[in-house]
Parts: C-alpha cells; sequence; structure tokens
C-alpha cells in the first residue's frame, strides 16, 4: 500500500474518539460510588462519623488521601498525552507525602511514650490492608482504560501514578469506615497499602499501556 | 478561535472540526517529515521498510489524534508519537533488521527500484483483516472509492461503513504490533 493511500483511508474515516476526560469521569464517578457503596453495605461507616468530620486529626485521612487522588489524576490525565512524559511535573505528589510524613512525626513526638505502640498497630491492620487494596481496584482500573486510550510515552510512570490516585480515593473512602484515628495508624498502613496498590499498577502499566 | 499560529496546528484544528479535507492535508504535509525523521535514524532499513515504519507512525498519529489539544503547539506531539512508535518499529525489527545491499553500492545509482513510497506491510495486515473490513479499506485507500459509494456497493449504510473502517484501521495497529513482534 502506497503512503498517499493511507492517508486517503485514514482521512476518509472521520468518526471521533471521545475525549479522555470524558471517558474519565464516565468510569472513575461510577467506581468511586462502587466502592462507597461496598464500604457502607459490607463494612458499615463509623458510629461517629459526624463527630470524626469535625476532629481535624481524623479529616486530615481523607484530605491528605483525597488530595493525592485528585492530584494523581490530574498527572495521569497529563501523563496520557504523548508529549508530556518529559514535562510533567510530579511534586504535588512529594508534597502530599511530605505533609503526611509531617503528620506522622507530629503524632510521634506528641503521643506518650507508652501509648505509641498501641496507636501504630491498632486493630485493624489486616483489613485495612486488604479492604483499600481491594476498594482500588475499580478506579485504578477506571484510570487505566483512560490511560490505554491516550498515548503514553511512559507507561511505567503512568501506571504509578494511576495507582497513587485510585488507592488515593479508596483510601478516602475506607477512611469512613475505619476509626483509627492516629496518624501513626492511618500514614503508615494506608501508605503501605496505596505504595503497594501503585507499584502493582505500574508493573501492570509498564506492559499494558504500551501502544 | 484558537492560539495556533503554525500551519499544520491551523490544519489539524479544522480537521478536528470535522474537515476532511484539512485533515489529509495535515497527514500529507507532515509525512515528508516523518519521512525525514525515520530515513535519519534508520539508514540501515531499506527504502520499502522505512516507509513501512511511517505507516506506523501515520496509523499511530490517526488513532490517537485526540490526545491533541489545540492550546498545545502540534510539533512537540506529533514529535513525541513519532519517536515513540519509531524507536519502537525499530527495537519490534532489531533481530530481523535489513542492512541492503544498495548502501554498499554508489548512493547515487539508488534511483532504481519500487516507488519508495510503496510499503508492503500494511498489504499484509489488511489481508488479516475479516473480508468485509479487507475490502473496505481496500476500496477506499487503493481505488479511492468514497464511503458513500462503498456503502451503495456492499449494501450498507454509510454510517456502518464509517463504523467499520474505524474499526479496521484500530485492528490493523493492534495487528501490526503483534505481527512484527
Amino acid at each position: 500500500m502506497k503512503t498517499d493511500d493511507l492517508i486517503r483511508t485514514l482521512a476518509a474515516d472521520t468518526l471521533r474518539p471521545v475525549a479522555l476526560r470524558t471517558i474519565l469521569f464516565a468510569g472513575l464517578v461510577p467506581s468511586l460510588a462502587v466502592a462507597a457503596l461496598a464500604v457502607w453495605l459490607v463494612l458499615g461507616f463509623r458510629a461517629d462519623l459526624a463527630t470524626a468530620m469535625t476532629t481535624p486529626v481524623s479529616v486530615l485521612r481523607i484530605v491528605l488521601t483525597g488530595t493525592l487522588g485528585l492530584a494523581a489524576t490530574r498527572i495521569a490525565l497529563l501523563l496520557a498525552r504523548p508529549e508530556c512524559s518529559g514535562t510533567v511535573r510530579l511534586w504535588p505528589l512529594a508534597a502530599v507525602a511530605a505533609a503526611a510524613l509531617g503528620l506522622l512525626l507530629w503524632a510521634y513526638v506528641t503521643t506518650p511514650a507508652e501509648a505509641r505502640q498501641m496507636a501504630t498497630f491498632g486493630k485493624t491492620i489486616v483489613i485495612c490492608l486488604v479492604s483499600i487494596p481491594l476498594l482500588s481496584i475499580l478506579p485504578v482500573a477506571s484510570l487505566h482504560v483512560v490511560l490505554r486510550r491516550g498515548a503514553t510515552t511512559a507507561p511505567a510512570r503512568a501506571g504509578f501514578v494511576a495507582g497513587l490516585a485510585g488507592s488515593g480515593f479508596a483510601a478516602a473512602i475506607y477512611a469512613l469506615y475505619c476509626t483509627e484515628d492516629s496518624p501513626l495508624f492511618y500514614v503508615t498502613w494506608y501508605g503501605l497499602a496505596i505504595m503497594a496498590v501503585a507499584l502493582v499498577s505500574a508493573l501492570i502499566g509498564a506492559r499494558t499501556l504500551r501502544w | 478561535m484558537t492560539g495556533q499560529t503554525d500551519e499544520w496546528g491551523q490544519l489539524l484544528v479544522a480537521a478536528n472540526a470535522g474537515d476532511a479535507r484539512a485533515y489529509a492535508r495535515f497527514l500529507q504535509a507532515i509525512t515528508p517529515t516523518l519521512r525525514g525523521i525515520v530515513r535519519a535514524k534508520g539508514g540501515s532499513l531499506g527504502a520499502a521498510a522505512s516507509e513501512d515504519v511511517v505507516q506506523e507512525v501515520l496509523l499511530a498519529v490517526h488513532l490517537k489524534r485526540h490526545t491533541w489539544t489545540p492550546d498545545a503547539p502540534v510539533r512537540p506531539w506529533l514529535y513525541a508519537i513519532t519517536r515513540y512508535k519509531v524507536v519502537d518499529a525499530f527495537r519490534a525489527r532489531g533481530r530481523k533488521i535489513d542492512l541492503p545491499i544498495e548502501d554498499f553500492a554508489d548512493v547515487l545509482a539508488a534511483d532504481a527500484g519500487p516507488d519508495p513510497t510503496e510499503a508492503a506491510d500494511m498489504e499484509k495486515m489488511i489481508g488479516m483483516l475479516d473480508g468485509r473490513s479487507a475490502e473496505i479499506v481496500r476500496k477506499i485507500g487503493l481505488e479511492g472509492v468514497s464511503v458513500a459509494e462503498t456503502g451503495l456497493a456492499l449494501t450498507m449504510s454509510e454510517g456502518a461503513v464509517r463504523v467499520a473502517l474505524h474499526r479496521a484501521l484500530k485492528t490493523l495497529a493492534v495487528l501490526r504490533e503483534r505481527h512484527v513482534k
């Protein structure tokens, strides 16, 4: 086939692909709704949710993880564009991580030594480390769909950021159930769950986000 | 309307607004540049194999054209796609890279041989499509038949031909990816 013939064929294909932003909203919003519904039906929201929502140290869990989700989603959308892999700035993600570590340090200093171990290990590590990755599956998958429709030139990095985004949102939703309000607990274990999801997502992305 | 000062940008904006002629002109305008890049990077490939890579890049540009936003310049976007696909194509051909003997002969004698824009891979891929899709691609691409006439010839609605063509092009990209590797 001659290149001119190919060009004629391509020009005849006038169907417009759907914009990435549209695919993102169509996938992510229902995924998060399903995750919230699952927490509500299976685990149940914490009984003192209204009180917790007015307690700064507790609300910060949702603020931090939600900010991570939003910032990472924005970056993932940029990484879906081929020319952006070199110029996209990852510092918002580092800023969220730094804020979380600062909070961890503050909690370590202000928690009495004899209470630290109790605060760090809490009672719900296992359910936390199982629930957050499970709740991440749909949101992360919906971001992978967006990235596959896009044209990322950094597949592993895009997969990693998509993992952070999806698991950040998942952790924010999980926090509606979780009653472990000490940063010693939630920075450590939410953080571990989020990083694990992001790493798996990066490994998957490195294989599936090529085009 | 937009801040596109560059001719390619203006063509692509018009193309995205549904102007098929502007789109064809855009693709024609970028092709010599793409060909130059591919030849400069892969002098060891033959002319036909280089043209295969050029066509691979064009197909990728087409299928990923929605990732360009009118507020961004065209060239960085286009070069990013080109670079990605060229690197990919050469990596895929790495094991069977062909060093044409003509390269050892007098370069000025390189005039003979097939038309340099004739490439073989795409034809093979079209052969792997299902019968109807292949027929649609051949009619529109090789015979230059319009979408409407293709629909009449195959007793399909124009819309159905468009959808089938779009799917066929996506399939061609996937087939290439699999076949070359």
